[in-house]
């Protein structure tokens, strides 16, 4: 670990003994969490989350393609993640980094496994399926980049309409209701520093803790995670965080949209 | 430019355009600046239904080292559009062709206009996304970004805009919207440094006779001083009306504005 | 504070050629280069990066120990150094210190004096254009903020603001906020005053 963040990990690990955090929250306690549902027009379905001062949007748009060999009826989800530059100073130019490339598909398995949306509904015929793309693009980093994309790319999910498919063609702009979605999904970000854990890490936090654990829920089920960073987790703390994910969890679920 | 001729619509037709403008009409603009918490000036536009938000960095260390000059800063510009953002299919995230020159020929014109000589060995990075395009997303992504280097601060001879023209049914027009880029008979995207008149940035395509483009200049020139208003209102807002938060909020009808949730 | 006026880059603000600082003179007529506040014929940008002058103290983080002497982030794109001639003590990566700004050289680079290491505390970046307010008149304002959250603030010029002690650390970043975004109107430390007051615990 670099010397400039074990100066932060000091700092941070300081407020943390005394139980506090730098911007007075309590550690099971989400910034304030802001979601403008269907704020474009041209994707099929478009959300923008604010966690704090981070700001996400994500994107969706169908295309039609051919299915996966493995899979001939199964229609095709795919995520992306940008950590665009003008998000944060610490973002460059470049092919997507190993922390955006983690980021989306952190996102993706949360709604792959709880398979909200049923992919075999997307099957047209032999060899044409509907392909559902979630781009999320990070606009502004404070921290927490994880929660607010998958905020984002929930709401996104909920607001969606289905394109008209016409011969074999999507008709851009011609809808037949919305996508059909079951149940919600979002994630809880952890961090952690020596035996402290905190929900929801501004960008200060992620620099100083040690890692990372992300839960993602539905309101019955854990359906994905996640541990980043070098740090350590004890079985204790894991199962102590999986409950208090799906308390938290709803929480977050009650902020979206239908 | 471009369109299948059998689907060519009627761009014009008694005194009106396909979206009922007059052809010296501009779209609805809506500009606001200071809407990024890390970036050091940023703004975001709307221009007619397209959305496009610019940050800026800088001035820094120029990285790497071998791009400084030791006389100016170094202006570098990237031009990208979200996979999201056509009215089409799916587009491919990063930068294609069109976007590196997009990139290329936005950074010339603001290379004429930031006094970069203040800031030998250093950078300045203008990053401009497009969120959603509906044709005219050059000059859109232009404007924004000038407002985005007067909210960091970064000295300029001007505070710059671009507008484009079109020829649609034999008419010169302003601002053309998606049917018309596709469908007239000539685009000429067009940015100004308003003080002087100036042209720094000058694309054109299609046939326009010598009286045709001397025309097409002068509406675009007035329609820039009309941009140039709101850019100077943009700015303005942030000492008239100070927010210690700062958020992007996009309007579109029919979608609900954020509100402040917190599940604590 | 009597009426100013905001212009813009580009905007003309003499007929004549003048020497105003961030301003420039084309064919005999003078025009403000940045968003700033004219008045009196001075020209005050609203925003923009630090520009370092000689005797402006400022806060800076070392980033890396060199051997005779440190190299120091003072919130500019070029370098800072701090000579281990000008100092007693031995400094460590990380440590906050308070400087004087003593020398800036043809290449930008700064040197730094007068340096005293300050207590663990936090870090707040700010525009550097507002810290005279953040200071305000004889140290009004910073007094205020002081004995209100009971924590010690060091504003440096170049926007860096280290606020250490034990008192309330978030309502001073609060406050500050509140500041920089409303540092060009009337009644200001009116406003910050009662914003203390209410935030009391």
């Amino acid at each position: 670990m670099d010397t400039i963040n074990e100066i932060k990990r000091d700092t941070l690990a300081a407020l943390l003994a005394k139980g506090l955090r730098g911007d007075s929250r309590s550690m099971d306690e989400y910034r304030a969490v802001r979601i403008q549902a269907s704020p474009l027009s041209n994707p099929d379905g478009s959300a923008m989350a604010t966690i704090g001062r981070s700001q996400v949007m994500a994107g969706i748009k169908f295309d039609i393609a051919t299915p996966f060999p493995d899979r001939p009826t199964e229609g095709v989800l795919s995520t992306s993640a940008d950590l665009l530059p003008l998000a944060s100073h610490l973002f460059e130019t470049g092919p997507p980094s190993e922390e955006a490339i983690e980021l989306a598909r952190v996102v993706d398995r949360g709604v792959r496994s709880a398979a909200i949306i049923d992919l075999n509904s997307f099957f047209l015929e032999e060899g044409k399926v509907m392909a559902l793309y979630i781009d999320i693009f990070i606009l502004d980093h404070d921290g927490n980049l994880i929660d607010a994309s998958a905020l984002a790319a929930m709401q996104a999910l909920l607001s969606c309409r289905m394109p008209k498919v016409e011969g074999g063609k999507i008709v851009r702009g011609e809808f037949v209701g919305k996508l059909p979605v079951k149940g919600k999904v979002v994630t809880c970000t952890f961090g952690k520093l020596g035996d402290r854990i905190f929900l929801d890490p501004s960008l200060d936090e992620e620099k100083g803790m040690d890692c990372r654990l992300t839960l993602a829920t539905t309101s019955s089920h854990i359906c994905a995670g996640q541990k980043g960073g070098w740090g350590a987790i004890s079985e204790r703390e894991l199962l102590d965080l999986s409950e208090l994910s799906m308390k938290k969890g709803n929480e977050l679920r009650a902020l979206l949209k239908e | 430019m471009g369109g299948n001729a059998a689907d060519k619509p009627k761009l014009f037709e008694n005194g009106k355009r396909i979206d009922g403008r007059k052809l010296d009409d501009l779209r609805d603009v809506k500009i606001v600046a200071r809407v990024l918490n890390d970036a050091d000036g940023s703004a975001y536009v709307e221009w007619g239904k397209n959305k496009i938000l610019a940050g800026v960095y800088g001035p820094s260390e120029c990285i790497p080292r071998h791009d400084q000059s030791l006389y100016r800063s170094v202006i570098k510009c990237r031009y990208n559009m979200a996979p999201f953002s056509g009215a089409e299919e799916h587009g491919r995230s990063g930068p294609n062709r069109r976007s590196k020159e997009l990139s290329k020929v936005i950074r010339e014109a603001f290379e004429n206009v930031i006094i970069s000589e203040n800031f030998p060995k250093t950078q300045i990075e203008i990053f401009v996304e497009v969120l959603q395009s509906d044709g005219g997303t050059r000059c859109a992504a232009l404007t924004a970004a000038a407002v985005a280097l007067a909210d960091a601060g970064i000295p300029m001879k001007d505070l710059i805009n671009a507008v484009a023209v079109c020829k649609i049914d034999g008419k010169m027009a302003v601002d053309p919207g998606k049917e018309e880029d596709n469908f007239g008979e000539s685009d000429m995207p067009i940015a100004f440094s308003p003080r002087t008149g100036d042209i720094l940035l000058f694309q054109m395509d299609g046939l326009l006779t010598r009286e045709e483009l001397a025309e097409g200049v002068k509406l675009a020139k007035d329609a820039s001083a009309k941009i140039r208003g709101m850019q100077v209102a943009a700015i303005q807002q942030v000492y008239s009306e100070p927010r210690e938060e700062r958020f992007l909020i996009i309007r579109t009808p029919g979608a609900e504005a954020g509100e402040r949730n917190s599940p604590g | 504070m009597a009426e100013s006026k905001i212009v813009m880059p580009g905007e003309l603000l003499s007929d004549k050629p003048e020497r105003i600082s961030y301003a420039y003179v084309d064919k005999g007529k003078t025009y403000s280069t940045v968003v700033g506040l004219f008045f009196e014929g001075k020209l005050v940008p609203l925003e923009g990066p630090y520009e370092p002058l000689p005797d402006d103290l400022i806060v800076g983080l070392i980033t890396e120990v060199k051997f005779s002497g440190y190299s120091v982030d003072i919130n500019t794109a070029y370098p800072a150094f701090l000579s281990s001639r000008e100092i007693r003590e031995r400094y460590n990566m990380g440590d906050t210190i308070f400087a004087r700004i003593t020398m800036i050289d043809e290449v930008r680079s700064t040197e730094l004096g007068d340096a005293k290491k300050l207590p663990a505390g936090r870090l707040v970046k700010v525009s550097s254009v507002k810290i005279p307010r953040i200071i305000g008149k004889k140290n009004s304002m910073i007094d205020m903020l002081q004995s209100a959250t009971g924590c010690q603030i060091n504003a440096g010029r170049n926007g860096y603001v280290w606020i250490a002690g034990a008192g309330n650390a978030t309502l001073v970043e609060k406050a500050i906020r509140t500041i920089e975004a409303q540092a060009h109107t009337h009644g200001l430390t009116d406003r910050v005053s009662a914003f203390l007051k209410s935030n009391k615990q």
